[in-house]
């Protein structure tokens, strides 16, 4: 469990990183927190020639508010984000999500670009940031591009990044009034990649209708899944018992996960069912208590 | 005559735990010898193949290799590792330390690279090239022992290492007798004993004196140099193992690996320390594996829940080769013998296999057999519960060996020498609050289901010789020794042949043999691990040390305190009988004036002057005991566990745990607890997250942390613990061996108490772990019969 050999660089700026990234492309690989790239090196399942250290880029590491957008720095700390106040007032559904990212340990240096960039299609982040429609924002040699999720996370382990380019932030957007969101994930263990995971967000109208839902599902494919057609039918009724079970069937009825190890296709399409209708429940109950 | 005990019996706190706890104890990577190379493995990727070619010249080439090391080389300089049995029913093949014809797991040692650090010697196996012909891969023991299987021995007539037969007469009348009989299939998972430490081995060969030292992380210092003797073709006076501080064993620990006899080969031929750390990958390929069990069983019961007998057939899958020195018959043996339990049993007959197949071999772990033998008769026993319609609790009670029925034979002709089974259920159920879990168990949620579990056991410890020589383990002497020591300037200090792993024996060995000779804690300590320093023995696995290395170190004690005396009683011209020795000093009972210090004892003792001795007193203060303690003792043991189920998730939260234990003589009850701590951790595991996965070509997926599932602190109950103390008539010491139970009852515990909550749902239990998957599939099966 030794990696291969591999030559080190430390940029000091974006610029020089990309510059790097640049000369070196499919030979280099980017690092940030380790706790994925790390592994990977030391079972020798991945082998570059050049490694491209980011911590020591400053202005990566930022959770602010920018035009009704949280906007958090690629290299952010997952445990700085999970004991930020203006996440827990602004993107109450990240705030659910961080403690269920691996451990203390791992968070403390895991980063928030680090997970996106990974893109383990069991993972919270992608699945948090579909759910609510947030942005990737990445830096090539030619300059910005904003990108939704679903052009951003493209496969198993893959995502739209061109070897030559950073993820440099995320933008999620603030929560909205009437809204109550949730995320339930069913993991082996506390701290395990989960088995299925859903984010869930509903806004009620004034008369308590439900006037918006968004459900993304981490865990039963290559890329976050947004059950998006199985929510439609929620707008304009009255969250109930059975609207989120029926909800919940129908999501299941679309997936088609993989089997692995610790979880069947099957067991996995059941837990998406299950996991949509408390999610959904428990997000609806916020909504009302103005929790968020 | 007995001394009055201060320390034993006491929470003395362990003084390791200053080293170990500030990272200043020496773990077998942390020595430093200087010049040391160190050693990579090239393993198998097959699971059974025969090797073509192996070609190593480009490693050799690579930068910083010292040397490369073939199966070929090793054929030449060593013997391969042999696990011997003697009596019927027992096959053994040789382990080669490097795999020469055939590889027969995936893992096995193919190749090994030298060189100056591990980076380059893992970079160099890259260059090695091993042509493999993949042949039949066996991963599933019943298939395996079939009639025409392919071989995985090619020396061997089949698969089948071991097997036995066992009726012990009067099996057919219990079942003719029955109102009632079960016929169950239960499997336990393969488990791994995943230590903090990982293993590892240093070998250094003094060319001048011609004495080879092997650093070994190590459970059994002797045990591995008599075999590292064999396999090298050394007399043991030219070999020395040491075990350093070392990080948890619980059984793997015990054997001898090819990874043992690679170092010491290097070290041979280059002069040089030559150093191997396993890594958490090799680990969780390579280090022995236990437990995978097919049990098929049938129990004969009355229809007022009094079990008749059982009828057992134990397919163990023991892996690619039997492992020195317990060998592939272990765990079957182990698991047929425990099954009757703290039971009344009449009848019982069993057929019990050890079957190769192309994975890791399989070995002693914490529970050995033990773990599989109760909790298949622990889930036996809640059926009989359920089909009589009595409590669990009951159905026990109504079949328990009596306290006045000790010394009991079990069935299985074990002999229980002491202990109380319904007064350890009793003290359990009262710790736990029974009934009033019970009354509320009624008031589950509609999706969350609460189950109460119980398990009885018996721990089966501190064997002696007897139990090694009746199973025909050849290998295992059985006993173990001390030798205690008063040095000239007085301080007493036992040498004793266990290796501790983490278990406290520095403070426990401590404690009794400063009450022995009647000295402070502060004046004693304990030499192990040091086939050079400390007389030849067993070591610590079975839970042992503190029966037999403990006894061991009394028994040696007590000579020298007897030669302490009568030198004092000349000294203070009075007669030994009226001598009493507490806190290091010796005086005449009642005049406490008239006294002698054991400094004064021990400097005379060594310098003796011409008439300062008794007549028939020789100098020195030192006696050696070897004790060979009776074939076994038990202790016994309750566990009840309360879960809760979600039966939609199939999730399990362990909301209550409670052990009562009986183990004679507490010597440390902080120690005993922090053992059943962490065994009941082990067992949880094997319940509802451990298990090694093979797929169908013996590929192993379970090769991380991340997909081998140990229970952390987050998954674990607080566990109370409450006991019992009925002391052996057996032991010298008043001691049972206890590390154990703590897995052998929770593993049926848990599975008992998952049985229970869902038995509202039709859900019965059979086969671990407990993933979610698992008891969804059950759950959702159960709903569509109709
Ligand atoms: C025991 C354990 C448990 C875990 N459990 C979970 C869990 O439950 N849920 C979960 O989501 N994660 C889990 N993780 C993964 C953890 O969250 C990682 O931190 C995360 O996946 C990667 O972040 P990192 O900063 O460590 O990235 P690294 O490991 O440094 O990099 C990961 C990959 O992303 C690339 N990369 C990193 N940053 C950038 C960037 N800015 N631009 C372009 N490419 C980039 C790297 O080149 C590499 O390919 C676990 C990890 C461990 C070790």
């Amino acid at each position: 469990m030794k990696p291969p050999p591999f030559e080190y660089f430390t940029p000091a700026s974006v610029e020089d990183a990309l510059a790097l990234l640049g000369e070196h492309r499919e030979q280099a690989k980017v690092l940030a927190g380790g706790q994925s790239l790390v592994p990977l090196l030391n079972f020798r399942l991945a082998r570059p020639r050049y490694l491209v250290d980011l911590n020591g880029i400053p202005h990566l590491d930022y959770i602010r508010e920018e035009d009704g957008w949280l906007a958090i720095g690629a290299m952010t700390r997952q445990r700085a984000v999970e004991r930020s106040a203006l996440v827990r007032d602004r993107c109450p559904l990240l705030a659910e999500a961080m403690p269920q990212i691996g451990h203390v340990q791992i968070r403390n240096r895991g980063t928030i670009g680090g997970s996106l960039a990974h893109a383990d299609p069991a993972a919270e982040l992608p699945a948090i940031v579909a759910a609510l429609g947030g942005r990737l924002v990445v830096r090539g040699p030619d300059g910005e591009r904003v990108m939704a999720p679903e052009r951003f996370f493209v496969g198993y382990l893959t995502t739209a990044l061109e070897p030559f380019e950073l993820l440099v932030g995320v933008r999620l957007p603030v929560r909205r009034s009437r809204t109550g969101h949730a995320f339930v994930e069913v993991s082996r263990r506390h701290g395990d990649f989960a088995l299925v995971g859903v984010a869930a967000a509903l806004t009620l109208d004034a008369a308590g209708a439900c006037a918006d839902a968004a459900l993304a599902l981490t865990g039963v494919g290559p890329t976050p899944v947004v059950a998006a057609a199985a929510t439609r039918v929620l707008v304009g009724q009255r969250p109930s018992a059975e609207a989120f079970q029926e909800v919940g069937r129908r999501v299941s009825e679309t997936l088609e996960p993989d089997s692995d190890l610790h979880a069947s296709s099957e067991y996995r399409k059941h837990l998406a069912g299950v996991l949509t209708r408390r999610a959904l429940t428990r997000a609806a109950e916020r909504a009302r208590g103005g929790e968020g | 005559m007995a001394m009055a005990r201060r320390y034993v019996s006491t929470r003395v706190r362990r003084r390791e735990d200053p080293q170990l706890l500030t990272g200043r104890a020496r773990y077998l990577d942390d020595l430093r010898l200087s010049g040391t190379l160190s050693v990579a493995i090239l393993r198998s990727p097959h699971a059974h193949a025969r090797l073509v070619e192996v070609d190593v010249r480009p490693a050799l080439a690579a930068p910083g290799v010292e040397a490369v090391l073939t199966g070929e080389d090793v054929a030449r300089l060593a013997r391969p590792i042999r696990a011997e049995m003697s009596g019927p029913g027992y096959k053994t093949s040789g382990w080669p330390a490097l795999a020469r014809d055939k590889v027969r797991f995936v893992g096995e040692p193919v190749v090994a690279v030298v060189a100056r650090d591990r980076y380059g010697a893992e970079d160099a196996l890259e260059e090695v090239r091993v042509t493999y012909d993949p042949l039949p891969v066996l991963t599933n023991a019943e298939l395996s022992m079939r009639p025409g299987a392919p071989r995985i021995h090619d020396d061997l007539t089949d698969n089948i290492l071991f097997h036995t037969r066992f009726d012990n007469g009067a099996v057919e009348r219990a079942f003719v007798a029955a109102e009632l009989r079960l016929s169950h299939t239960f499997r336990h998972g393969r488990c791994t004993s995943a230590p903090m430490e990982n293993r590892g081995a240093l070998a250094s060969f003094d060319a001048a004196e011609g004495i080879l030292t092997l650093w070994a992380s190590s459970q059994s210092p002797h045990l591995l140099r008599s075999g590292l003797a064999e396999a090298l073709d050394l007399p043991e006076s030219r070999l020395r193992v040491i075990c350093p501080a070392v990080g948890g064993g619980f059984g793997p620990k015990m054997h001898l690996y090819p990874e043992d006899i690679i170092v010491c080969l290097l070290a041979q031929r280059l002069g040089r320390p030559v150093k191997w750390i396993e890594d958490r990958r090799e680990n969780l390929l390579t280090s022995a594996q236990a437990r995978e069990h097919v049990n098929h069983i049938e129990m004969a019961a009355t229809g007022d829940g009094v079990i008749l007998g059982f009828k057992a057939t134990l397919i163990c899958d023991v892996g690619a080769y039997s492992l020195y020195p317990v060998t592939a018959a272990l765990e079957p043996v182990t698991a047929a013998s425990i099954i009757p339990g703290p039971y009344r049993i009449q009848g019982y007959s069993y057929d019990a296999y050890a079957v190769a197949t192309n994975k890791c071999p399989a070995g002693a772990y914490r529970g050995v057999g033990m773990a599989l033998g109760t909790f298949v008769r622990e889930r036996l026993v809640d059926m009989v519960a359920r089909r009589t319609g009595l409590d669990p609790a009951e159905v026990r009670r109504r079949n328990f060996i009596a306290a006045t029925d000790v010394p009991f034979t079990t069935a299985s002709g074990l002999v229980i020498d002491s202990g109380n089974p319904t007064e350890s259920l009793d003290q359990a159920l009262e710790a736990a609050g029974y009934d009033a879990l019970r009354k509320d168990q009624r008031r589950s949620s509609t999706t969350t289901y609460r189950g109460i579990g119980l398990c009885s056991y018996t721990e089966f410890t501190g064997m002696g010789s007897g139990t090694f020589r009746r199973r025909g383990m050849s290998q295992i002497a059985g006993h173990d020794a001390a030798t205690v020591r008063v040095e000239p300037t007085g301080e007493v200090r036992g040498f004793v042949s266990a290796a501790s792993q983490g278990q406290g024996h520095a403070t426990t060995l401590a404690q009794v043999l400063a009450d022995e000779i009647g000295v402070p804690m502060a004046a004693v300590s304990i030499v192990e691990g040091d086939t050079e320093r400390c007389p030849y023995g067993s070591g610590s696995f079975a839970s042992r040390s503190m029966v037999v290395s403990g006894g061991a170190l009394i028994l040696a004690a007590r000579r020298v305190r007897d030669k302490v005396i009568a030198i004092a009683a000349h000294m203070l011209e009075a007669a030994r009988g009226d001598l009493v020795m507490e806190e290091g000093a010796i005086f005449v009972r009642g005049m406490a004036a008239r006294r002698v210090t054991l400094g004064q004892v021990a400097r005379l003792a060594y310098r003796p002057a011409s008439g300062t001795l008794p007549p028939s007193v020789d100098p020195a203060l030192e006696a050696t005991q070897y004790y060979d303690p009776p074939p076994a003792t038990f202790s016994i043991g309750t566990h009840v566990a309360v879960v809760d189920v979600d039966a939609e998730t199939g999730q399990v939260a362990i909301v209550r745990y409670v052990v009562s234990e009986d183990c004679g003589t507490m010597v440390n009850p902080m120690i005993v607890e922090g053992q059943i701590h962490g065994a009941v951790a082990q067992g949880i595991g094997a319940a509802l997250y451990e298990d090694v996965v093979y797929d169908d070509a013996g590929q192993p997926l379970t090769t991380s942390f991340m997909d081998y599932l140990l229970p952390t602190t987050m998954e674990l109950p607080a566990i109370e613990v409450v006991h019992t103390e009925t002391p052996p008539p057996v032991t010298v010491s008043g001691f049972k061996g206890m590390a154990e139970g703590g897995t052998i009852g929770a593993t049926a515990a848990v599975a008992n108490a998952v049985a229970d909550a869902l038995a509202p749902l039709g859900v019965e239990v059979h086969e671990l772990p407990l993933s979610p998957d698992r008891l969804y599939r059950l759950i959702h099966q159960a709903r569509k019969r109709p």
